[in-house]
């Protein structure tokens, strides 16, 4: 291999670099007509949780408070606020669960969807029933997740999903603290 | 450091990459037999994870620069696939007893799907350059700590009396059933330790 | 390729005889991991079909121009793409699918039935031939997840075909069906089966199911000779002398 073979080494790329281009380009083409669709599916279905959180808001106000965090003021027709929606993560143990929790103007909790939930398919699917999420309802300031929930911070875990329970706990308990926030700055605002 | 420890320990206990998350199966069940490929195998596995997370994370950042985020997959999979080829040549050149210890399994390497679903991963999850890396090398261990453990329970099936229609690959799977279910004990670990 | 097989052969041929995940071992990661509800395992197993289906054509079509020494990458690059361009259309068309895969969806480009199809068929065969094996064998691939999911979901969660809603809104919005609750399973499942334990669990038994249907007709047993159905195989110092994976010894 002494002499520099040039057909061989052109060959394969020049034919690597034309695969390539094609399927860059084919690429290039998918994304810009499903961009669009894209987006527009997510924007949707955001809309749709936090109309799902706060039954009688008419529209959203998007706000963004001084620790950087994004938050919604659900507004009825009238132009009133009724209540917040928050959206919060959590990822401490690995999988990322996200989480929207609504609030009525007086800080109690209206209504907690399951946006994202990267868990064992299975066990923490649970989490995105109703009877669970129903727990979060009318309760206010910090929660705890317990065995058998009977104060009444308290929320009963899902059986076999302490874990889950905790982190959406944990996501409902930061969205809390963002729409205390928020109620203090609409009061002294 | 809290986070970076609870990452680590969740990338090799709770969320374990083969035990918990299916990836790397391929090399879990065909490459296990025998304690010492199963250590080399590993090994290499952990050193591309890594590399690999190193490489493409910036790549990531200039795909994202220029809103080319769906060009991810296949310029992931093709650097993967090229550094692993780098590798290769650089250790049979420059070091060649790593290379007859890890070089042979490197090429396996580039279609395992930990690797790509590791880097994947880490975009999705949303961690930083080093929580990127802790995750790999976190994952890394675990896949070597399931290998190591499963070589082990294999070594012990031989010369087992098993039933004929469950012998050979069924018998494998449902070890690595029971090797699976003692890791979901690990599953509220890291949860309440840094909790 | 020895001898030439109809075009009906080729089809079927990866339904059973040679089903890519109970007989020749190949994707096991996605049937393990997207097994735990039948709705999902029907949308992973469509959208592999629909990769293998279109990959196999392409490189078939492209066999005699794509160099040899270059090949691999050349397969990777238009898996991959046919993957991405998936990706796009599940995350815009049926995004209830896109978080139930999660990672798993692009995994597919890793998946070894589409490479190893690509390598062992495609690249020497005609089109038309291609296109019927990618076909049988993801229909091959899809209807081992769905007996794998069926079995996991009904023990596991108590359900059958449940989110199967998202699924058909492609077709139509108006379609209320989702699936069947199992009356008793439902309120007491065993969870164990959609966890991963379950899951090797759960395909252990199949296999060990399937080698019995195959022993009964004189076929040999499913083994997982990973490497001689492994992609790499060509390109992988540990079998350039005949040996398999596992009987290697490292020094």
């Amino acid at each position: 291999m002494k002499k520099f073979n040039l057909k061989e080494i052109l060959i394969p790329t020049v034919s690597l670099f034309v695969i390539c281009a094609v399927a860059t380009a084919l690429l290039g083409m998918t994304n810009s007509v499903t961009e669009e669709k894209i987006k527009e599916v997510a924007a949707a279905s955001a809309a749709e949780a936090r109309l799902r959180v706060c039954e009688n808001a008419e529209n959203f106000e998007e706000k963004t408070d001084k620790n950087g965090n994004v938050y919604f003021v659900a507004k009825d027709k009238d132009g009133k606020t009724v209540g917040f929606a928050v959206t919060t993560d959590d990822k401490s143990y690995g999988g990322k669960i996200e989480v929207m929790t609504g609030f009525s103007a007086d800080g109690k909790i209206t209504g907690v969807e399951i946006l994202t939930i990267d868990d064992t398919p299975g066990l923490g699917m649970n989490a995105k029933k109703d009877s669970f999420r129903n727990e979060y309802l009318g309760k206010k300031g910090a929660l705890t997740v317990s065995k058998s929930a009977s104060a009444d911070n308290e929320i009963q875990a899902l059986t076999g999903a302490t874990i889950t329970s905790n982190a959406v706990t944990r996501c409902v308990n930061t969205a809390t603290e963002i729409c205390e926030n928020a109620l203090g700055g609409e009061n002294n605002g | 450091m809290k986070i970076a420890l609870s990452l680590l320990l969740t990338a090799i206990l709770t969320n374990n990459f083969i035990l918990c998350k299916f990836l790397g199966i391929c090399p879990f069940l065909g490459v296990s037999k025998k304690l010492n490929t199963a250590v080399g195998m590993s090994a290499a596995v952990i050193f591309v994870m890594v590399l690999a997370t190193a490489v493409t994370y910036p790549i990531n950042l200039l795909l994202k620069a220029n809103s080319l985020e769906y060009l991810q997959t296949i310029v992931f999979i093709l650097v993967i696939a090229a550094l692993v080829q780098l590798v290769e040549i650089v250790l049979k050149k420059y070091m060649v007893s790593l290379y007859n210890a890890l070089g042979i399994y490197l090429p396996l390497i580039t279609t395992n799907c930990a690797v790509l679903g590791v880097v994947l991963l880490n975009i999705d999850n949303g961690y930083n350059f080093w929580q990127s890396i802790v995750y790999s090398l976190g994952g890394g261990i675990g896949f070597m700590v399931a290998m190591v453990m499963f070589a082990g329970v294999r070594e012990r099936l031989e010369g087992c009396d098993i039933p004929k229609a469950l012998q050979g690959l069924p018998i494998t799977l449902v070890a690595a059933s029971l090797v699976s279910m003692s890791f979901l004990g690990f599953a509220g670990l890291v949860d309440n330790m840094f909790a | 390729m020895a001898e030439k097989k109809s075009i009906g052969k080729e089809f079927t041929k990866g339904l059973i005889a040679e089903n890519p995940v109970f007989r020749l071992v190949l994707g096991t990661c996605p049937t393990l991991a997207v097994s735990t509800s039948v709705s999902s395992a029907i949308g992973m197993g469509i959208a592999a079909t629909a990769v293998l289906f279109c990959s196999n054509i392409v490189i078939s079509a492209l066999r005699k121009v794509i160099p040899q020494k270059v090949r691999i990458p050349a397969y990777i690059v238009i898996i991959a793409s046919f993957v991405t361009i998936i990706q796009l259309l599940v995350k815009a068309f049926v995004p209830a699918l896109d978080s139930a895969l999660g990672v798993y969806l692009p995994l597919i480009v890793v998946n070894c039935i589409i490479l190893g199809r690509a390598e062992a068929f495609a690249s020497k065969n005609a089109v038309l031939a291609s296109a019927v094996d990618g076909l049988g064998m993801g229909i091959g691939f899809t209807a081992a997840l769905f007996l794998m999911s069926t079995v996991r979901e009904i023990l596991g969660s108590g359900t059958f075909l449940s989110g199967i809603k998202d699924l058909l809104a492609v077709f139509s919005g108006d379609i209320q069906f989702n699936g069947f609750t199992i009356p008793f399973l439902n309120e007491n499942p065993l969870t164990i089966f959609v966890l991963a334990p379950g899951g090797f669990f759960v395909f252990g038994i199949m296999i060990a199911l399937s080698n019995k249907l195959a022993e009964r007709n004189g076929k040999p047993k499913a083994e997982l000779n990973g490497c001689a159905s492994c992609p790499m195989a060509s390109s992988c110092a540990l079998i350039a002398d005949g040996k398999k994976c596992e009987e290697v010894d490292v020094k």
